[in-house]
């Protein structure tokens, strides 16, 4: 079991500094040597009016999911942080501002609206970072300073951090950040007595120095320019629009270049003309793009063109919930489109994922000349995870495209039905390779054609070629309790992470539960996740979304009704909400 | 050794009257027997052939519609896309492939209708990439419906009251947008259009030719051979292709003059 397990939380108004203490603290703790994963709700899409609230999880092991109770709340702004306490877990921790600002309305100190178990410390935030620092905007850091105390956490790890996130905002700046979380911690050593100050078990340090903060958009960027990008085309939209900002800074250096698309239909058309001429391209994009993009999709398959495109999906349907997490494109990336247009579609579950799943794209697009979809989601993309991540190896960075051999020179067939579906490709610029590619059904060597035999023949030859790539994709994962279960819960995307948590509880508690995540969401392993549903006898699908898009997708493997677990909150999966429909079905 | 540079302009003349350099592929084109599309076929193929461009350094890349076929006729790599995506298509094949000629060729449904929110872009971006507008006033492939660039009044099946709405004027257009290379051609005048062609392939950076065409099974109202042979005539002899304020008062004032309108000087 683990030692460490704290969740922190800090609220505020947009213009409190909310989000940049949250990252602060998550940095501060990574140094600590804890695990991190954390995730901002903030509220809206740009910065406005509104409640921001950053969650953070801390521990001494890697973890699956958010956690549902907070240890801690830093209250920024008590009227806000108030919505927040029905979700403290028992004797929490509230450390609050004790003289806020003039405007702020009387009454509304949260002191006044918890539970008496709860261990109050408060202290004067907005005061304590004007004296130190002439500026009131430190009051963040002021708190800070009063965590750090109260946690025992080196202040060390804190002025790093602050160091490193001001430095090329000035000296001045710097030095009143530092000032302001020095006054608080000097404010809080002697304020709060020790032996009321919970005890934090922190990790030896040093132990785990590879493993580096980091988001899911950030993995999926670093993966890209890891896998040799050299061409980047997109449109902004959220929360996919940090990945083309990272590779528009990025590029240059590594003699590529990022461009702003018209829209996402000229996005993926530029990086399939990108794949088409021999070089490596992507996209990012959310529903409403992915659903711009969906013709030209199909255009890849038909035309066999490789193409790496990211999906962040977030509410649907339409503009849906630009800032809230969703499940709800599955059967999109699957199956949307005109036709039979089979392409490949995986799915990251954590952070770690994300780069090994967009590195692993490029390679798997140029091997099986087709539109290759990541599928993440709000959650995965926001996210940060404290990962290792390694780099590519030579052998990821390989180009999988097969190419003509000397052979067909003069007599090239770019279409040939070869037993695995798939045809050597030549890039333009290549003598005596001359083709046609087209969106028309056509012949071996290209050439439209209407005829059954033909698109029978074409069809199929597609099929066999995704199928094919079965073998080179991610299997599933079993986390089983034995050979025989009473529950087994499949789950993909980041809502594996909570019913991992979920079924681990119940296994410790001795229930016969498994759980299984999959990957691959086309093509899928069909034969591991019938082996798996048959030593189950419940089959449980949480998902995001509100029919069961997986549950369609995989479902009629069971040999009776999968049971199924939606919400569509916009938040991430509760891992409380699984552990207690598991129970219900045994 | 220095070749002058009249031995190499035989050397070309040469090469090019052995048909060695000749794009056209052994597929007839499926074009309807009088179509305008069968001289611009003529006029590109001209122009390749007199620069001497080796086929394997070529991309032709289509839309949908009777110009949509185009890369099936060339013997280069060709990239038959989906309906008005040819530019930002071609936008990825340049930037992946500097070294490649890349043609772009469509219709003016293609790249006035449906496509139309690309030629902005591919402009104000110059991404050197040579699109021939193929300009017949009219869907073809779909038999006969009014198109963007329809004069108002115009009779389909789908118009049988006339068109209502107002023709765009594609050469107006790509003058406004930035291109840096703009010139206006009729089908029926290939050397005019392999003239062009020779001066756009050399210019680097975004090149438009805006064509006139005839749909001779469609319309036999408007842009009919006849009529096209009437309006068109040359560029007036003082026109500066380098003054851009002259270029676009032309467009405005002369919707039928012929030649090199404007190119941008580096």
């Amino acid at each position: 079991m683990a030692k460490v397990d704290l969740t922190i939380e800090i609220c505020g108004m947009s213009g409190d500094g909310t989000i940049a203490a949250g990252g602060i603290l998550n940095e501060a703790m990574s140094r600590a040597g804890l695990s991190v994963l954390a995730f901002d709700s903030y509220p809206a899409e740009i910065r406005g009016f509104g409640r921001c609230v950053t969650h953070s999880r801390f521990g001494d092991q890697e973890m699956q999911a958010l956690s549902e109770k907070t240890h801690v709340l830093i209250s920024l702004d008590d009227k806000e942080s108030q919505s927040r306490t029905p979700f403290l877990a028992k004797n929490a921790v509230v450390l609050f501002d004790n003289k806020p600002p003039s405007y702020v309305e009387e009454g509304t100190s949260i002191a006044a609206h918890v539970e008496p178990d709860v261990r109050l410390f408060g202290m004067p935030f907005t005061d304590l970072a004007a004296a130190a620092s002439g500026s009131t905007r430190g009051r963040n850091l002021a708190a800070l300073g009063g965590f750090a105390v109260i946690f025992g956490v080196p202040p060390a790890h804190f002025r790093e951090v602050i160091a490193k996130k001001f430095k090329a905002k000035g000296e001045k700046v710097l030095d009143a950040n530092l000032k302001s979380f020095d006054a608080g911690y000097r404010y809080a050593s002697e304020a709060f007595k020790e032996r009321e100050r919970p005890v934090l078990l922190l990790p030896e340090p040093g132990k785990d120095e590879e493993r580096i903060l980091i988001s899911g958009n950030e993995a999926v960027a670093r993966a890209a320019l890891d896998a040799g990008l050299k061409l980047y085309f997109g449109y902004p939209i959220t929360p996919a629009t940090p990945i083309m900002e990272y590779l528009a800074k990025a590029l240059p250096a590594k003699g590529g270049r990022m461009v702003q698309m018209e829209d996402e239909i000229a996005s993926i058309g530029a990086v399939l003309g990108s794949f088409f001429a021999g070089k490596r391209a992507m996209t990012a994009t959310s529903g409403p793009g992915f659903a711009l993009m969906t013709e030209l999709i199909t255009h890849g398959v038909m035309s066999e063109t490789p193409a790496v495109i990211i999906n962040a999906q977030r509410g649907g349907p339409a503009t849906g919930m630009p800032s809230k997490t969703e499940q709800s494109d599955l059967q999109a990336a699957v199956f949307g489109g005109p036709g039979d247009s089979a392409r490949i579609v995986i799915a990251p579950t954590n952070v770690r994922e994300c780069y090994e799943f967009t590195l692993m794209s490029f390679q798997l697009a140029e091997r099986y000349q087709t539109p290759v979809i990541v599928l993440t989601d709000f959650f995965l993309n926001n996210r940060v995870e404290k990962v290792k991540i390694v780099g590519a190896s030579e052998a990821q960075r390989e180009d999988w495209n097969l190419y003509p051999d000397e052979s067909s020179r003069g007599q090239y067939e770019r279409y040939r039905v070869t037993e695995s579906g798939i045809s050597p490709r030549a890039i333009p610029g290549t003598e005596g390779f001359l083709f046609d590619a087209t969106g028309l059904e056509h012949t071996e060597k290209g050439r439209p054609d209407y005829s059954s035999e033909i698109h029978s023949k074409m069809t199929e030859k597609r099929h066999r070629k995704i199928r094919g790539a079965l073998n080179d994709l991610p299997e599933p994962v079993e986390f089983s309790s034995g050979e025989a279960m009473d529950v087994g819960v499949i789950a993909w995307g980041s809502t594996f992470g909570s019913a991992l948590e979920a079924v681990l509880r119940t296994q410790q508690e001795g229930m016969k539960v498994g759980a299984l995540k999959m990957m691959s969401l086309f093509p899928y392993h069909a034969e591991a996740i019938r082996a798996f549903m048959k030593k189950c006898k419940e089959i449980l699908i949480p998902e995001l979304n509100y029919e069961g898009q997986l549950a369609n997708l995989v479902g009629h493997l069971h040999g009776k009704d999968v049971v199924r677990l939606n919400r569509t909150t916009g938040m991430p999966m509760s891992p409380t909400l699984i552990y207690e429909r598991i129970k219900t079905l045994i | 050794m220095k070749t002058s540079g009249k031995v190499l302009a035989e050397q070309v003349k040469k090469i090019g009257e052995s048909k060695v350099f000749s794009i056209r592929s052994p597929s007839l084109p499926t074009w309807c027997p009088g179509c305008g599309y069968f001289g611009i076929h003529q006029g590109l193929n001209n122009a390749i052939q007199r620069l001497g461009l080796p086929h394997h350094k070529i991309v032709v890349v289509s839309g949908i519609g009777c110009a949509g076929r185009y890369p099936f006729f060339t013997d280069t790599y060709g990239l038959h896309t989906v309906h008005g995506r040819t530019l930002p298509v071609s936008t990825g094949v340049k930037l992946a492939n500097p070294e490649l000629t890349v043609f772009a060729v469509g219709g003016d449904g293609d790249g006035l209708g449906i496509g139309g929110g690309h030629l902005p872009h591919i402009a104000r971006r110059n991404i050197d990439v040579k699109y021939l507008l193929f300009d017949n006033s009219i869907y073809g492939l779909t038999k006969g419906q009014p198109s963007p660039s329809s004069p108002v009044g115009f009779k389909t099946k789908a118009s049988p009251q006339g068109n209502k709405d107002a023709p765009l004027n594609a050469t107006l257009l790509a003058l406004s947008y930035g291109a840096s290379f703009v010139a206006r051609l009729f089908a029926g005048d290939p050397e005019g259009i392999t003239r062009a062609l020779v001066q756009g392939i050399g210019h680097k950076g975004f090149s438009f030719f805006h064509v006139y065409t005839s749909c001779v099974t469609f319309d036999k109202e408007y842009k009919t051979w006849d009529h096209l042979k009437q309006w068109v005539h040359p560029l007036p002899a003082k026109h500066d292709p380098a003054n851009l304020k002259q270029a676009i008062d032309e467009a405005l004032e002369d919707q039928f003059s012929l030649g090199i309108l404007y190119k941008r000087m580096e």
